[in-house]
């Protein structure tokens, strides 16, 4: 009786350890999520066809989840190539998970990547895509250094002071006029002058905190110090920086013109405040001015928004410089090992050149094609204020995108909110920055 | 005879276990994509157990004891002493989270006591965590001697204390922003919110933290209070010791093995401090130090966090992650020790 209920101890024991056994050596070359169709297709596609073959993106923008689920299945419907779309939000933690599939052999046909640094790490692992057809029709697309396109762009976001039109009109400030400092400055004046009449607590809504906002001035504001006046492709500053170097007397004219930015902000916005508080602030019109780009358009029917509006530059400089940041917020790269390489492709070949691809990218998911042939026009306001500065070829490129990655969280961040809370002067600013940057040396 | 025969198929069958075992580890390092080669490897994994189960040898009994452990060992393993080895590993290379091309000695740990962040982060870690286990501990008793008093209601006091601590920690760290940045600048008219200023960040998060884990920490102390035997506070009570006396001559010495826990529990949570860090402030607000401006309230763990997830450094994110593990090794079993010798064998 003992022996027998050993035994059958044993075989119970056996059976658990075979069940948890088989799950981990299986889930090495299979999928973890629980997409068990593909998994099983990875194993014998020699017997089907290509007509069932299934795609997986990882998307790294989760306010655009809709619009291509809808699309990947009209997609899937046409052509017969499932489309798995996996979005994940949140900033830096896509490149960990991109990073967690690829130990697990579970790497997505299509994943996003943002940046120099994303770049360099995934390099060997991009396809080259520069022979597909919408590559020579987009000036945003993703290149390395000797040429070879490797990124899809799938939209086009810029970023500036975007103003209240209503607002600006009602003081008297003509928005085409801030191109430079002094209009800045003067316009500011005049509307904090005005605070009373129009209804406003400060002039201009901008959040500054380190530990959640730093890549609002880190990031996008720091930016026009990198880009601004310059031509497309001029890599000056960027270059300097990555050498652990500052151009001090651009940087004290930018560190005038964050200053007074500064100055002209609600303060308790400025040192605490959230994005939604920030955004807040403004679409509730009590701000002129709010430090963000065309991505709030979806947030503003939540306010109820009903003022015109649009972007103007951030020109620190006293020159006139009349252009925002635009640029490809990220890309996507085709991982080269994957099964199904040319399906991959042909999705993205689709997205790009297909009437029903622009609709997805710009009345969908309301962003600006990156692509020249789109006839589409947008919807969002911001989204037709930034079609304009792109068509008029008014645009200064997205060069921080180039900084070391976490540079912006770790070491520009803190500066900015120093900066702002005022422990230190625009030199104080400026020897800030110098030795921040001098640890990239 | 028989004997002999059963020893001799038994070693066959492990025999055979061993060579599919090793056919499957060739087949998927070789870079096969067959799937059997699971099937093979569980199988010969199976046929080496049931080869040692009907294996005549008189060291039957431990060999069963081994196979009983197995699931235990294996899951153990898989989960923590197989990455913990990797990880140190890692430590010594240039890995970046996909791959790594070259050892770099020790250049990981060179680099990482020389930068000032980790150096800030493990300083401003320690600060934390002293004043965080005096305070959780100091909470948590007050809290548990209320408990156990003859007070009324002392049951909904207990489970109320602890429902925060019930509450996940991101959620509770979002809420508490809310409050500090809100409810009390509106409380105060025109005061700035605790976080923006280093020093009262770093008092807030101490304050939260205080508040999510003191419910927890009482209920220990709560379940030695009670333990305290009747008879030998009757005695000193006819003795004429009054309540002060009382705690300190008996109640805080029966109760010497719960302080053991109790600070072992909050010593280890305060250094691994992440969940509140990371939604109250994530770092921020940021101090001047030496001509830099840095992020003034990055804990430990929030800093091996940043280093390998948005710098994107793995190499130097895992060194730092040794070296965390070995202080809080020799931290929190230096404490055991010396706690361990105020205890009260009863």
């Amino acid at each position: 009786m003992k022996r027998l209920m050993s035994v059958l101890l044993l075989v119970s024991m056996l059976v658990v350890m075979a069940g948890c056994g088989s799950d981990t050596t299986q889930s090495n070359n299979e999928d973890t999520s629980g997409q068990e169709q593909t998994a099983e297709k990875d194993n014998d596609t020699d017997e089907q066809s290509s007509k069932d073959a299934s795609i997986r993106i990882i998307n790294g923008k989760i306010e655009i989840d809709g619009a291509l689920q809808k699309y990947a299945k009209a997609y899937e419907e046409q052509t017969g190539v499932e489309v798995i779309i996996e979005s994940i939000g949140g900033g830096a933690d896509i490149g960990a998970t991109i990073k967690g599939y690829f130990a697990a052999g579970n790497m997505p046909d299509i994943f996003v990547f943002g940046g120099e640094g994303e770049f360099l790490t995934w390099e060997e692992h991009m396809e080259d895509l520069s022979n597909e057809t919408w590559a020579e029709d987009t000036a945003v697309a993703y290149k390395t250094p000797d040429g070879k396109v490797v990124g899809f762009p799938y939209a086009v976001e810029g970023y500036g002071l975007t103003y209240n039109k209503d607002i600006l009109e009602a003081a008297g400030v003509d928005p085409s006029s801030l191109t430079n400092i002094n209009a800045y400055q003067e316009a500011f004046e005049k509307i904090e002058g005005m605070k009373d009449e129009l209804g406003l607590t400060a002039v201009v809504s901008m959040a500054a905190e380190a530990g959640q906002m730093y890549w609002s001035t880190g990031n996008h504001n720091f930016g026009t110090y990198l880009s601004t006046g310059l031509e497309q492709g001029d890599t000056t500053y960027i270059d300097m920086l990555k050498n652990g170097e500052i151009d001090t007397e651009r940087m004290t004219q930018y560190g005038k013109f964050v200053k007074m930015l500064f100055d002209y902000s609600d303060k308790s916005t400025l040192l605490s405040g959230t994005y939604d508080d920030q955004l807040a602030l403004w679409a509730q019109g009590k701000t002129a001015f709010v430090h963000q780009g065309n991505w709030i358009d979806p947030s503003l029917p939540d306010y109820g928004v009903e003022f015109a509006m649009g972007i103007s530059p951030l020109a620190f400089m006293e020159e006139d410089t009349d252009g925002i940041l635009a640029d490809a917020p990220s890309w996507w790269a085709v991982y080269n090992n994957g099964e199904y390489v040319q399906e991959a492709k042909d999705f993205l070949e689709s997205l790009a050149t297909t009437e029903a691809g622009a609709q997805c990218l710009v009345v969908d998911a309301g962003m600006i094609s990156p692509f020249q042939s789109t006839t589409i026009e947008p919807v969002s306001p911001l989204a037709i204020n930034l079609m304009g500065w792109v068509q008029e070829g008014k645009t200064y490129s997205w060069q921080w995108a180039k900084m070391p990655e976490g540079f912006a969280m770790n070491d520009l961040g803190p500066v900015f909110e120093a900066y702002a809370r005022g422990d230190v002067d625009v030199d104080g600013f400026v020897e800030l920055m110098e030795s921040a940057i001098g640890t990239l040396k | 005879m028989d004997i002999n025969i059963q020893r001799r198929s038994s070693i066959a069958i492990i025999a055979l276990g061993i060579v599919s075992v090793v056919v499957a580890m060739i087949l998927n390092f070789g870079g096969g994509q067959e799937g059997y080669r699971g099937y093979l490897l569980i199988g010969g994994l199976l046929l080496c157990m049931g080869g040692l189960y009907v294996l005549p040898t008189r060291k039957h009994r431990q060999i069963i004891n081994v196979l009983f452990l197995l699931p235990l060992l294996f899951a153990f393993a898989f989960t923590v002493i197989i990455p913990f080895v990797f990880g140190v590993f890692y430590s010594f290379t240039d890995w970046n989270g996909i791959k790594f091309d070259q050892f770099v000695g020790l250049e990981n740990y060179i680099t990482m006591f020389t930068s000032q962040d980790y150096v800030y982060s493990l300083l401003i870690t320690i600060v934390f965590a002293t004043i965080n286990i005096l305070l959780v501990n100091f909470v948590a008793l007050s809290l548990a001697l209320l408990c156990t008093s003859k007070i009324k209601g002392r049951n909904f006091y207990r489970a109320a204390f602890f429902v925060p601590n019930l509450i996940g920690g991101i959620v509770l760290g979002y809420v508490w922003q809310f409050i500090f940045n809100k409810v009390f600048t509106s409380l105060i008219e025109g005061s700035m919110s605790m976080l923006t200023d280093p020093n009262l960040a770093i008092l807030a998060i101490i304050l939260v933290s205080s508040w999510q884990y003191a419910g927890y920490i009482m209920m220990i102390y709560v379940t030695g209070l009670q333990g305290v035997p009747r008879d030998v506070l009757e005695a000193s009570s006819v003795d004429g010791a009054n309540s002060l006396v009382t705690l300190f001559k008996i109640k805080i010495p029966m109760i010497a093995n719960t302080f053991t826990v109790s600070i072992f529990l909050t010593l280890v949570n305060s250094f691994k401090q992440f969940d509140l860090n990371l939604a109250i402030t994530n770092g921020g607000p940021s101090r001047i130090l030496n001509g830099f401006s840095i992020l003034s309230t990055e804990f430990l763990a929030l800093n091996i966090y940043k280093t390998a997830i948005s710098k994107n450094q793995y190499a130097l994110g895992q060194t730092k992650a040794v070296v965390f593990f070995i202080l809080l090794a020799i931290v929190s079993l230096t404490q055991v020790v010396i706690s361990k010798k105020r205890e009260v064998e009863m």
